[in-house]
C-alpha cells in the first residue's frame, strides 16, 4: 500500500485550504483497478435438495473496470444489476469472491481493521440517500472531524476548525461557519448530500464511489450537486466511479460508461460513442426506454413503444441465472450459442467493447439472428 | 364522442395543513380544466402541493388537511352511464339553462358531494393510483379478491361468475395473464403489481384517473412499457389522466397539458410542445435545463441555485423570487397570478416579467429563447448563499 502522502503538519494556513495535496496527481494514472471480480452472496438457511451445493446470489460476475485520475466511468444500469455491489466491493466492504483489486497497481488485501483503514484512506464511497447516511444525532461538524482525526490529518482543535471550514468551501456550502453547528435535520436534501461528499474528501481520497448521488434530489437540485462532483473531479484529479440509473446523466458526468445487466458488465467504452451508437441489444433497451423529451409525444405512439418481446419480461433471478449471457432470455436477436458461455469481449475501436456474440467471438458471426430459443417462448407466454 | 369538452374544472382551490406552528398553505389558489381524453401532468418538486392538489380532487384529505375555498366541477357524461343506473340520481345534477347540444352535460361540485354521493363518484368515476402503488396491494389476498372487492362493492347487482369474468378481462387488459388471477402479491414481479394496481383503477371504467408517481419506483425499460400501455388503453376506453411526477423529461413525452407546481402555486400550464419549445417561467425554464440531454452537444448545466422553499415560511412575494435570476423589485412584494400569454397558445404563466404593468421592458432575450443566463460563469458561492436568507425567517 502506498502511503506517500498525507504527512503534513503545517495544513492550517491562512488560505484557507487547509488540506492540500502534496503531489498532485497527473491526468489519466490509473488509481484503481477491478480484474475479474465476482461475488455471490451465499444464501442463509436450510438447504433442501442439491446436497453439498451452496446457493448463492450471483450479484456480480467477472467485472472489470478502471478508474483513473480526473476520469468518470458511469456504471448504468437496472436496479439490482450489482451496480451498487461493485461500488461497495472497490470500498472494500465485501471481499471479492473471486479476481483481484489493485489499487495503483498493488493489490489490495484488507485482512484486517488496520488495512482497510489504510485503503479507504484512498477510496471513500458517498451513498445514495443523504438522508440515512448521515447520523440525525450528531453536527456537520463532527461529521467532517471524524474523518480527519481519525486519518491524522489534524492535530489540533484549531486546525479541524479550519479544515472543516475548508471542507464546506469546497463544497459550496456557504457561510461555511453557519454550518458547522447544524443538524442533518436542518439541512436540505442537496445541503446534507454536500456534506456527505465533503466527508467522504475530509480524507483527502483519490478515489470517490459516487453510489446514486443525485437520485434522492429534487430535480432543479440534482445538477447543482452533479456539477460540484464534475468540479471537484477536474480541480483535484479524482478518480470517480459514478453509479446511476439515468444514463443521460451518465453521459453528462462520465468519460467512459460502462452498462451492467444481472450481474455482468454487456458493454463499455467513452460515453458518448456507447451512448450515440450503442451496439449490445440492451443498452440499446434501455437507451429506447430512457425518458426523452426529443422525442415528443406527437412523434406517433410508435416511437413510444418498444419491442413489445423484449420488454415483457424482467431482468432474471440472480439466484438461479441463466446459463451464458445472462440477457439471452429478453434478446430479440438471441442465437442458441448465447444461452452456452458469455461471449468474450469484442473490440469496436475507438475503446468501446461490447460482449456480444453479435459482434464477435469466434464461429458465430455469419448466422445473425436465429429462431427464439424455447425458454423465450415460455418466457412470453407467463408474463 | 366528444373530445373536446371538459371533464373536470377546477377553481381557485386551496388547501390548507393547520399545524402546531401556523398554518402551511399547501395548495394556493389553483385552477386548471381538464378535458376528455387528455393526459394532464402534473410536474413539480417534492413538497410543491402536487399530491395534496390530487388529493383534494378525489377528497381523500383528512384533518389537519382542509379545503378552504374552491370548487372542484366534473362534468359527467350523461349518456355513457345506463349501466349505473343505482348511482346516477345520487347526484343532485343542478339543471342547466344552456342545454343547446343533446350531449348536454351538468356539472356536479365535488366538494359539496355528500358521503354517499361521495362513494358513487369515487373510482365509478374517478379512480387514482397512489404513489409506491407497487406495495398498496394486500400481501395476504391474491389478486382476484383484491379486484372482484371493487366490483362487489360498486355494483352488486353482479354475480360472482361475472366479476371474475370481469377480473380476467382487465388483467388482460393490462397484459397480465389471467392465469395469474390467483397469484399473491409477492408472486409478482414489480411491473406486475404496477399493472394490476392499474387493473384495478380501471375495474369500473372511470372517466377520470388520478396517478400520484406512478412509475417512480420502476426501472426504465418497465415504466416505459406500462407507459405506452396506459396511453393506448387511454385512447381505446377514452379516459382522462392526471399524471403527477417530478420527473418533467418523462412528462414531456406523455402528456399533452402540463401544469407546473412551485410551493403550492401553478407557475406555469402549457401545451407539452409549448413548454419544451418557449418556456416562459424562468423555474420551469431552469426545470427544462435541470436534465441531461441523450444527443446534442455536451454542454455544462446549471440546474437552479438554492432550494425549494420550507412551505412554512414561503418568501413574500412570487416564491421563487430568492432562486430567480431575472427577479426585480416587484417579484419580493406582490404575488404574481397567472395570466394567459397569447390566446392561441394556451400558455399561462405567473411571472412579473411577462406582466406589462410592472416589466414595461418586457421579458429578457435569453429567456424567451434558447440562451443559458450565463451558464458558465454562475457562482456556486452566490446560488448557495441565498438559502439561509429563506431559512433565517423560519429560524427566528
Amino acid at each position: 500500500m502506498s502511503a506517500e502522502k498525507h504527512t503534513n503538519g503545517t495544513t492550517a494556513s491562512i488560505m484557507n485550504e487547509a488540506i492540500t495535496r502534496n503531489e498532485p496527481l497527473s491526468p489519466g494514472t490509473i488509481l484503481l483497478e477491478a480484474e475479474h471480480i465476482r461475488k455471490d452472496f451465499p444464501l442463509g438457511g436450510f438447504q433442501v435438495g442439491k446436497l453439498g451445493a451452496q446457493r448463492a446470489v450471483h450479484a456480480v460476475e467477472n467485472a472489470s473496470l478502471t478508474l483513473r485520475a480526473g476520469f468518470a466511468t458511469a456504471l448504468v444500469g437496472e436496479s439490482g444489476s450489482g451496480k451498487t455491489t461493485v461500488a461497495r466491493l472497490l470500498a472494500g466492504m465485501y471481499v471479492a469472491t473471486s479476481g483481484s483489486i489493485r489499487h495503483r497497481g498493488v493489490t489490495v488485501r484488507a485482512r484486517n481493521e488496520g488495512e482497510l483503514r489504510a485503503y479507504r484512506r484512498h477510496v471513500q464511497l458517498i451513498f445514495q440517500d443523504p438522508f440515512a447516511s448521515l447520523n440525525p444525532v450528531h453536527t456537520v461538524g463532527y461529521h467532517l472531524g471524524r474523518p480527519l482525526r481519525i486519518h491524522g490529518h489534524i492535530h489540533t482543535d484549531e486546525e479541524e476548525h479550519q479544515a472543516i471550514l475548508s471542507l464546506l468551501r469546497r463544497v459550496s456550502l456557504y457561510p461555511p461557519e453557519q454550518f458547522i453547528e447544524k443538524f442533518p435535520h436542518q439541512l436540505s436534501g442537496g445541503q446534507r448530500q454536500r456534506v456527505a461528499i465533503a466527508r467522504a474528501l475530509a480524507v483527502q481520497p483519490e478515489v470517490l464511489l459516487a453510489d446514486e448521488p443525485v437520485s434522492m434530489l429534487d430535480v432543479s437540485i440534482r445538477l447543482d450537486v452533479l456539477n460540484l462532483l464534475l468540479r471537484l473531479k477536474n480541480e483535484e484529479q479524482l478518480g470517480v466511479l459514478f453509479i446511476t440509473h439515468d444514463i443521460a446523466s451518465a453521459r453528462y458526468f462520465a468519460e467512459d460508461t460502462l452498462v451492467m445487466y444481472a450481474g455482468q458488465i454487456v458493454e463499455g467504452g467513452p460515453s458518448d460513442e456507447v451512448i450515440q451508437h450503442p451496439k449490445h441489444p440492451y443498452t440499446q433497451l434501455l437507451l429506447s426506454a430512457a425518458p426523452d423529451p426529443d422525442r415528443m409525444k406527437t412523434h406517433t405512439q410508435q416511437s413510444l413503444a418498444i419491442p413489445t418481446k423484449v420488454a415483457r419480461s424482467e431482468p432474471p433471478s440472480l439466484i438461479n441465472p441463466p446459463q451464458g449471457c445472462r440477457f439471452h432470455l429478453r434478446c430479440p436477436k438471441a442465437m442458441p450459442v448465447c444461452s452456452e458461455r458469455f461471449p468474450a469481449r469484442t473490440d469496436l475501436g475507438a475503446g468501446h467493447w461490447t460482449h456480444c456474440f453479435l459482434y464477435g467471438d469466434e464461429s458465430t458471426t455469419s448466422k445473425e439472428v436465429a429462431a427464439p430459443s424455447p425458454l423465450q417462448t415460455n418466457l412470453q407466454e407467463g408474463a | 364522442m366528444n373530445n373536446n369538452t371538459n371533464v373536470l374544472e377546477v377553481n381557485s382551490i386551496c388547501v390548507d395543513y393547520a399545524a402546531s406552528n401556523g398554518t402551511v398553505h399547501a395548495v394556493d389558489n389553483v385552477s386548471f380544466t381538464l378535458k376528455r381524453g387528455e393526459v394532464l401532468g402534473l410536474a413539480g418538486e417534492s413538497g410543491s402541493g402536487k399530491s395534496t392538489l390530487a388529493y383534494a380532487i378525489s377528497r381523500l384529505l383528512r384533518p389537519p388537511a382542509l379545503i378552504t375555498q374552491g370548487e372542484v366541477l366534473y362534468y359527467q357524461r350523461k349518456s355513457a352511464r345506463d349501466l349505473n343506473s343505482m348511482t346516477q340520481h345520487d347526484f343532485k345534477s343542478t339543471p342547466q339553462n344552456a342545454a343547446e347540444s343533446s350531449d348536454a352535460i351538468e356539472p356536479v361540485d365535488i366538494l359539496k358531494l355528500t358521503q354517499k354521493q361521495l362513494r358513487a363518484f369515487r373510482w365509478q368515476e374517478l379512480a387514482m393510483v397512489f404513489q409506491s402503488a407497487m406495495n398498496a396491494l394486500n400481501p395476504v389476498l391474491n389478486l382476484e379478491v383484491q379486484m372482484t372487492d371493487v366490483l362487489k362493492a360498486h355494483r352488486p347487482d353482479m354475480s360472482k361468475d361475472e366479476r371474475a369474468a370481469r377480473a380476467k378481462e382487465l388483467l388482460r387488459l393490462v397484459g397480465i395473464a389471467p392465469d395469474r388471477l390467483r397469484s399473491y402479491p409477492h408472486e409478482l414481479s414489480g411491473g406486475m403489481r404496477q399493472r394490476s394496481i392499474i387493473a384495478i383503477a380501471l375495474a369500473l371504467s372511470p372517466e377520470i384517473i388520478i396517478m400520484d408517481e406512478p412509475t417512480t419506483a420502476l426501472d426504465v425499460v418497465v415504466q416505459r412499457d406500462i407507459l405506452t400501455e396506459l396511453l393506448a388503453l387511454k385512447d381505446q376506453l377514452g379516459f382522462s389522466i392526471i399524471f403527477i411526477t417530478h420527473d418533467l423529461s418523462l412528462l414531456l413525452e406523455i402528456a399533452d397539458k402540463v401544469a407546473i407546481m412551485y410551493a403550492g402555486k401553478l407557475v406555469e400550464t402549457a401545451s407539452s410542445e409549448n413548454l419544451s419549445e418557449h418556456a416562459l417561467h424562468p423555474y420551469t425554464y431552469g426545470l427544462l435545463h435541470s436534465f441531461p440531454s441523450l444527443h446534442g452537444p455536451r454542454r455544462k448545466m446549471t440546474g437552479i441555485p438554492g432550494s425549494p422553499p420550507d412551505l412554512r415560511a414561503v418568501p413574500p412575494g412570487c416564491p421563487f423570487h430568492p432562486r430567480c435570476h431575472f427577479a426585480f423589485s416587484a417579484c419580493k412584494t406582490n404575488v404574481p397570478t397567472l395570466l394567459n400569454t397569447d390566446a392561441q397558445m394556451q400558455q399561462h404563466v405567473a411571472c412579473h416579467l411577462y406582466d406589462a404593468t410592472l416589466n414595461p421592458a418586457g421579458p429578457p432575450a435569453s429567456l424567451a429563447r434558447e440562451a443559458l443566463p450565463n451558464a458558465d460563469s454562475y457562482d456556486y458561492a452566490q446560488g448557495t448563499a441565498m438559502i439561509p436568507v429563506i431559512r433565517k425567517e423560519k429560524l427566528s
